[in-house]
């Protein structure tokens, strides 16, 4: 892109955002007097797809972009931090890039929020007014934070170059520009915690305490869920930008950068992910506390499939991510020696993810249900959380194992007590293993509050300290260790790639599928036993539709995102890098 | 009568070892699948068959895997592609082309397509739905209840839950246990004449997993209180607030708890 000067990028950013506004509130203001009045009980139709299908779509699009734009700059800001610190010019490359990515998605985002907002008061006009009288102060200070985040987005990024200089102010400004992005979080997750989990108004809707309908059951658990979610979604992008690259690459030094960019992203994101688990549950848990009824139809009603189809996604993402690692054991001088692991560490992957994918509910014909019963007597014992739990954290626990691997394949230990640090790691990998399998165990023979409440946390707790002794301890034996070789970064096969975009395209995709049913949680209610859905839209559609419009929805996501891609390397070759002003 | 799929899983076998030794990666993989197939398929001589909808996902699980893992290191990838790459483009592959890609590959389209449309008469495979949501509120003989946070009223009379729990087992054995069994497994007098079978309630994965406000709803309203997802076709359970009264119910629901060493869901 050309570059632009603070005072040009930060008028430019402005203008954007008033003229994507003014569309919208001119939109609404003309399409209110043109389409004809809505329905007696408060609804417009979209044509051919219906509202529902519509809203859907652009609801979903714009939360992904919104995530990525949440998410990236937690890290983008991370790595300018770190390279600060270190004056390290390839982490100041690899924020600046990331910054870059998200700067220009801000656009995409705001012109899609643009159409959700004049979609939502056009199209279901009872419901919004409902949820302004309730929530109307918080939409106020959503375009107050946007117009902030924004101008501070723009200036963090038309700066990089100017600020050079004067590192530590850009890092506070990377900073503000992420409690903007925090704040922002907060208020939407409290719109949709509101409609799910509702407090703070009377049997009839009448508002009671705003502050209540603000803090329900689900806005902390949400908020925490989705920024942890934006990081690992965010990262995911970034990597597979980075796939991308890697791929169209001309000149070595490109590819050898934005190998390392891809990888630096994977392990972001899917370090992130390792929480996400926990975070869920926390989640769930809000659920079932504010209504069991949801919570059951949420974990095994209803949507207990979608819950079938997370594990064979999530298992995939997790075979992608090992595959990556053991792939990239190719470019590192002496990374052969470990070869011979990888084949155990790949069954102890594959038993994981075929627990974990096994159904509690299964599809059955009459014959097989009439031969089998309810619950299948070896399948039905897989089926359940203790099981679930259980494989999740082993895999995990693998997933580790194989970064590790990855991280010491180049080097030699030089300390005098190498051998009793490898007796170490085996007595903790090995001790881990036997303590979280126990927990597994004893989780059948416990209530369901204390698998849940005790026994889980304790088992992602030995996770965690297994991870930290490991780290410490390679920390410890590798300091000043031997180098085999530096790793050959940009050598890697191209099917490496296609892994990275793999991951991300399953993330996104899995979270349309989430989003559906987070959603459907409310069933036929658009304020959950406040406002009553009734419209012709007013049921549940099947997880096949579901999986069509989330499947229609992710394309037209990765040709947007493709399309954004392809826009920064059309700049760049027109600018040079282009970007800020020096 | 020969067992055939523990031979499957044999002949997968032999196929996986002998390609280990030729270093012929391909068959090494082929060999992998066809044994888990027929190892999967034989759990049906030690217990009931695996649904296919399981073996499905396990297969598919097992070819997306050993896949990738064959793809790893460069060499094995490129011997693991050789031997499609040779039936494709070698001169000397001639006959083998026509018999695999003109012959061989449409056959199997064909017959793919065959089992996919020929007309059967076994009913579609249903999604079960084995914990349907309950409604925020029902009706008991008339009388309206909130099953939303509903609460066993008799687990607070703790000084009488020996009694409750001696009333509740002999409700069960005049009303529940043909079906559900003398054991509580499921396995009743009459269990078999129902389809799906009806519901154990040992083991962790069934009462266990429900609070009792939900075993309530299922025992008072039974088939007839089914949401439209579950189908009344899913359940053969009576309503049993026809024969009995909202207390028999919760003397009932403690008595199987109890017995089975189970716990409520309490969240």
């Amino acid at each position: 892109m050309a570059d632009v000067s603070v005072k040009k990028g930060l008028t430019k950013g402005l203008i954007k955002l008033t003229v994507l506004l003014g569309i919208g509130f001119i939109f609404l203001f003309v399409l209110g007097r043109l389409l004809p009045a809505p329905s007696e009980d408060g609804y417009r139709v979209f044509p051919v797809i219906g509202s529902r299908v519509w809203v859907w779509i652009i609801a979903q699009l714009h939360l992904n972009f919104a995530a990525f734009v949440l998410g990236v700059p937690i890290f983008a800001v991370s790595m300018e931090y770190l390279s600060w610190r270190r004056s390290d010019g390839r982490l100041d490359r690899i924020a600046y890039d990331f910054t870059k990515l998200f700067t220009l998605a801000y656009t995409i985002t705001a012109s899609i929020g643009t159409i959700l907002l004049i979609s939502l008061p056009v199209l279901y006009p009872k419901f919004m007014d409902h949820m302004m009288r309730i929530l109307g102060p918080t939409w106020w200070l959503y375009i107050v934070v946007m117009y902030v985040e924004v101008m501070v987005c723009y200036y963090y990024y038309y700066s990089w170059h100017k600020m050079k200089n004067n590192k530590g102010a850009h890092v506070a400004i990377g900073g503000l520009l992420n409690i903007m992005g925090v704040i922002m979080l907060l208020i939407t997750s409290s719109w949709v915690g509101y409609m799910t989990t509702p407090g703070g108004v009377s049997e009839t809707g009448e508002l009671i305490s705003r502050w209540h309908a603000i803090k329900t059951h689900m806005w902390i658990p949400l908020s925490i869920h989705r920024l942890v979610a934006n990081v690992v979604f965010g990262a995911g992008i970034a990597a597979s930008y980075a796939a991308y690259r890697f791929i169209v690459s001309e000149t070595d030094e490109d590819r050898a950068y934005y190998d390392w960019m891809g990888y630096t992203s994977a392990m972001i994101s899917i370090g992130f992910s390792l929480i996400l688990p926990g975070v869920g549950y926390l989640l769930g848990v809000e659920i079932y506390s504010f209504n069991e009824q949801m919570g059951i139809q949420l974990m095994g009603g209803f949507f207990a499939w979608l819950w079938v189809m997370q594990a064979i996604l999530i298992g995939a993402i997790l075979m992608f991510v090992n595959y990556y690692l053991w792939i990239s054991l190719n470019k590192m001088p002496g990374g052969e020696r470990y070869f011979k692991y990888v084949k155990y560490l790949f069954i102890v992957m594959l038993l994981g993810y075929a627990v974990w994918l096994t159904p509690h509910s299964i599809a059955l014909s009459l014959d097989e249900a009439r031969k089998m019963g309810t619950y299948h007597p070896v399948l039905g014992n897989l089926g359940v959380m203790a099981a679930k739990n259980t494989a999740v954290v082993i895999t995990y626990l693998v997933t580790f194992l194989s970064f590790a691997i990855f991280k010491m394949s180049n080097k030699e230990p030089v300390v005098s007590w190498a051998k009793l640090g490898n007796a170490l790691r085996i007595i903790i990998v090995a001790g881990s293993t036997v303590a979280v399998l126990a927990i597994g165990v004893y989780s059948y023979m416990v209530s369901s509050s204390v698998r849940v409440k005790v026994l889980s946390p304790i088992q992602f707790g030995v996770f965690f300290l297994s991870i930290i002794a490991l780290f410490i301890l390679d920390a410890k034996m590798f300091k000043n260790a031997k180098i085999i070789g530096a790793p050959r970064w940009g050598k890697m096969p191209e099917r490496s790639q296609y892994a990275l975009i793999g991951i991300t395209v399953t993330f996104t995709w899995l979270m349309g599928m989430m989003g559906y049913m987070r959603s459907g949680g409310r069933q036929y209610w658009h304020v959950y036993g406040i406002i009553k859905d009734t419209s012709p839209d007013a049921f549940l559609p099947t997880h096949g539709f579901a999986a069509v419009v989330t499947s229609i929805l992710t394309v037209i996501f990765f040709a947007l995102m493709g399309l954004l891609f392809y826009g920064i390397m059309k700049l760049e070759k027109k600018g040079g890098q282009g970007g800020a002003k020096a | 009568m020969l067992k055939i799929y523990p031979v499957i899983a044999i002949i997968g076998l032999v196929i996986s070892i002998g390609s280990v030794i030729r270093k012929s990666p391909f068959f090494n993989f082929t060999g992998i699948l066809v044994c888990i197939y027929g190892l999967l398929k034989s759990a049906e001589y030690v217990m009931p068959a695996l649904p296919s909808q399981v073996i499905l996902m396990y297969m598919a699980m097992s070819f997306f895997s050993f896949f990738i893992y064959f793809s790893i290191q460069e060499e094995t990838f490129k011997a693991f592609l050789e031997p499609m790459r040779a039936v494709f483009a070698d001169d000397n592959k001639a006959l083998l082309r026509v018999l695999i890609v003109f012959i061989g590959l449409p056959l199997f389209a064909g017959y793919l397509t065959y089992v996919k449309v020929k007309p059967t008469y076994d009913p579609p495979v249903s999604a079960r739905i084995v914990h349907p949501e309950p409604p925020s509120q029902m009706d008991f003989r008339g009388k309206s209840v909130n099953v939303l946070g509903l609460e066993n009223p008799l687990r607070k009379d703790a000084a009488n839950f020996a009694k409750y729990v001696e009333e509740g087992k002999k409700i069960y054995y005049q009303n529940c246990f043909f079906c559900h069994g003398d054991d509580l497994d499921g396995k009743g007098h009459l269990s078999q004449a129902f389809n799906p079978v009806p519901l154990p309630f040992r083991g962790t994965d069934t009462i266990a997993q429900l609070p009792e406000s939900f075993v309530f709803w299922r025992v008072s309203k039974g088939w007839r209180g089914l949401p439209a997802g579950s189908g009344p076709w899913n359940s053969s359970m009576p309503s049993f607030e026809d024969f009995l009264t909202e207390e028999e119910v919760w003397k009932v629901i403690m008595f199987i708890y109890d017995s089975t060493g189970n716990k409520p869901r309490s969240w």
